[in-house]
């Protein structure tokens, strides 16, 4: 060691001694010397171990030992007899002093001492010493200083005695503005209050705790810390010291109210989409549900949801839909799409559109899906279809008006020259003398014009019949379905519940699609309205095709509604026999003719219970037998409307 | 013959235009039939029609519209409007405008001989 670095050692306010690499003492410093109370001189030749307290000799030795070994930096804590003969501990930090060849040159070894009831952290933070040891580039102080955290202490009264460098090139203070309360000038104004509470709270209950707050860089920004502080407590159990330290959590809570953000606007979203979303694992049931879903089935929140839940919502009617969708997932089909009503405690009803497509990434089959309440679509939907039904019925009496009285026109002017003209045969008949000549003239036009009235009768049979019945095979189940989709609507407003039984690889029959479309509809139609004022049981319309005798297809309309009105069924089937205030009665009459026309029969029966039962055969199609008895030749008015 | 009073048939329908006369004749008037109301406004016998059947619907000029010209030209002829239309709200609507009656074909030879009574009455 060279004169002048012993030199520049000894004066150090702080205690060193150095090490041979194999671990000998070679120097130790003027303040190690007085603090031991040793006389002054080189020593070499010290016997430092008998400065240390028996009991942990052993222990330090070892230590050291292994920190020569290993050439790495350390820390040895052990007790050491000052110069009064007591025994104070003391923290010595072996440093490694390598050569350019990273070769160990030297062990620096700084020690501090720490007061018994102290702990160690605050020794050093106390350490007069500010500056880093010329050689130390790496001492404790500095690694306190140089930690990437802000790091303090404070006083049982809650006062700050310790700052980080790091802390305070954060601030961008010197440590003097920062201590006491000075720190508290960096704390957002939003946050000083329920800071300096918990603080305080936390020095009088002397418990570690923590808190959340913005501290001002230097630079003028604020970032989000997490502030811990635990206290150092004395044998009595004072606390007599407060260590924290500092977090920067910005980024965090930045990626949080992203977060927050990106949910508030998905939740929001959803909310004003009527939608929300939900997870399904089919196999072990479990549905997780989000917010907006809740809100929708008016389930408490967060609540466990089932399938049974769910179901507890769903209509009677609508639980077979449901169990076909619950059996398609289980099948594990790729998409789910099915709309349902709910009915809420309260008795309202929601309409739902479920859509769901199978997650492909894992082996479970779990469903990702969506569901939106279409309620006010539907609701919206219904009266559009009220009024465009209400508007259709409107057009069919007008077109019907107008249609009779063109046909008044055509057939009263014929009729008006017959009654004219006899009228006038009478006359001259009866005059005195009669004139003969005339009478004839009178006779001859009125049979004239009795053939051109039934001329014209003709002509109008003619033009409201089809030129030729488009014959062709008809599947009457899928005939019957059309019809009954275009009066789902009136269906569902006249809360009449269906019941079809189509059977099923019913044979096809031979006839006009349209036509026969036109009876099933007027079938249904008269079903229907005869059930409008039932209220006492339920409005139960069944429809049923089945394979009759003599290869005819039978197919039934059945209602619970008021019946026939008559005793007699076959009544019905009149002309402008009606049992309505608003029907015309004829749609019956003609339903009859077509169905005629068809080769088959339509006819009415009484119900046992409330209600009529109207059914009619045709027969089925045949490849050996294209011809329909009757089909081409009586033509029903096919573009009458019926009602 | 020349004391009997003149009848004026409009209507397009030709079974009226050839039935109605003879009627005419028989309840005891002289009869003209036209087939248009322009035919009969040209007419050398507009003058001196004593009384006017008119069908309502025809072709060009309507009967309501040929009675409204006439009353437009100070000829005040008595008027009864026959129409194969039976819309009983017109009939009303035709005495209003100064018509003796509105009959609906087919009527009877006792209704227009009524209606002519009102029409004309005996001197």
């Amino acid at each position: 060691m060279d004169i002048e670095l012993a030199h520049l050692l000894d004066s150090l306010p702080a205690m060193v001694w150095t090490a041979q690499p194999d671990g000998h003492v070679n120097f130790i410093n003027r303040r190690w010397l007085d603090y031991l109370g040793h006389p002054a001189g080189r020593a070499a030749q010290w016997d430092w171990q008998a400065l240390i307290h028996p009991s942990d000799l052993s222990a330090v030795v070892a230590q050291w030992r292994s920190v020569v070994a290993t050439g790495n930096a350390a820390n040895i804590e052990t007790r050491v007899r000052r110069s009064d003969g007591r025994y104070r501990t003391v923290l010595m930090q072996c440093k490694p002093i390598r050569t350019e060849q990273d070769e160990i040159s030297r062990w620096c070894v700084t020690s501090i001492e720490v007061d018994a009831s102290r702990h160690r952290g605050q020794a050093l933070a106390a350490d007069p010493d500010p500056q880093p040891k010329p050689s130390g580039a790496d001492d404790l102080r500095l690694t306190i200083d140089r930690i990437p955290t802000a790091v303090w202490s404070a006083r049982p009264d809650a006062s700050a005695d310790f700052f980080n460098q790091h802390f305070l090139d954060y601030l961008g203070v010197p440590l003097e503005q920062a201590l006491g309360w000075g720190w508290t000038h960096a704390i957002h104004p939003d946050d000083l209050p329920d800071l300096f509470d918990t603080w305080i709270a936390l020095t009088k209950s002397g418990t570690a705790g923590e808190a959340e707050a913005r501290i001002r860089r230097y630079d003028g920004q604020y970032r989000w810390f997490l502030l811990r502080a635990s206290p150092l407590r004395d044998e009595s159990g004072e606390v007599v010291k407060w260590y924290g330290f500092n977090t920067d959590i910005e980024d965090r809570r930045q990626m949080e109210a992203t977060l927050r953000r990106s949910e508030a606007f998905l939740a929001e979203g959803q909310h004003l989409a009527r939608m929300g979303n939900l997870s399904w694992r089919v196999a072990s049931g479990e549905l997780i549900w989000s917010e907006p879903l809740y809100r929708i089935y008016e389930f408490e929140p967060g609540t466990p949801v089932t399938l049974d839940r769910v179901a507890a919502r769903i209509p009677p009617e609508d639980i077979p839909m449901m169990a076909d969708m619950v059996e398609g997932a289980r099948r594990g089909s790729m998409e789910i799409e099915y709309q349902h009503r709910i009915v809420l405690p309260d008795g309202r009803i929601k309409h739902l559109h479920f859509i769901a497509h199978r997650a492909t990434d894992r082996e479970e089959v779990e469903y990702i899906g969506a569901v939106l309440d279409i309620t006010q679509r539907k609701v919206a939907d219904e009266a559009l279809e009220k009024v465009r039904s209400e508007l259709a019925q409107v057009t069919r009496i007008m077109s019907l008006g107008a249609l009779t009285a063109s046909i008044a026109h055509e057939v009263n002017q014929p009729l008006s020259g017959i009654i004219t003209n006899a009228g006038t045969c009478l006359r001259v008949l009866s005059a005195d003398p009669p004139n003969i000549e005339i009478a004839k003239e009178t006779a001859r036009r009125t049979i004239r014009d009795g053939n051109r009235a039934a001329e014209i009768v003709t002509q109008l049979r003619a033009l409201f019949s089809r030129k030729a019945a488009a014959l062709q095979a008809v599947d009457l189940n899928e005939a019957a379905r059309e019809v009954l989709a275009l009066i789902a609507g009136d269906l569902q407003r006249g809360q009449i519940v269906l019941q079809a039984e189509l059977t099923d690889r019913l044979a096809p029959v031979r006839g006009d699609r349209i036509q026969l479309q036109q009876v099933i509809m007027n079938l249904l139609r008269n079903a229907t309205d005869a059930m409008q004022e039932i209220d006492d049981r339920p409005r139960l319309l069944s429809i049923r095709t089945e394979d009759g005798a003599d290869d005819h297809v039978k197919f039934t309309v059945r209602d619970a509604g008021t019946g026939l009105g008559t005793e007699n069924p076959e009544q019905i089937f009149q002309a402008f026999y009606t049992t309505k205030s608003d029907g015309m009665g004829i749609g019956l009459s003609v339903s009859r003719s077509i169905i005629e026309s068809h080769g088959g029969r339509l006819w009415a029966e009484p119900n046992d219970g409330p209600g009529a039962c109207l059914s009619f055969t045709i027969p089925q199609y045949s490849l050996a037998d294209p011809a329909i008895p009757g089909a081409s030749s009586a033509q029903p008015p096919a573009s009458l409307e019926l009602s | 013959m020349t004391g009997l009073r003149l009848v004026a048939v409009v209507d397009d329908d030709e079974s009226v235009r050839e039935s109605l006369p003879d009627l005419l004749k028989a309840l005891g008037f002289r009869a003209n039939a036209f087939a248009s109301a322009e035919d009969f406004l040209s007419s050398a016998t507009l003058a001196e029609t004593n009384c006017l059947i008119l069908d309502i619907a025809m072709p060009g000029m309507t009967g309501p519209e040929l009675h409204q010209e006439l009353q437009r030209r100070g000829l005040f002829v008595p008027t009864i409007f026959i129409t194969a239309l039976k819309d009983e709200t017109v009939r009303p609507h035709l005495i209003e405008q100064g018509a003796v009656d509105c009959l609906f074909k087919p009527f009877s030879d006792t209704a227009l001989q009524e209606a002519l009574g009102s029409a004309l009455p005996s001197e």
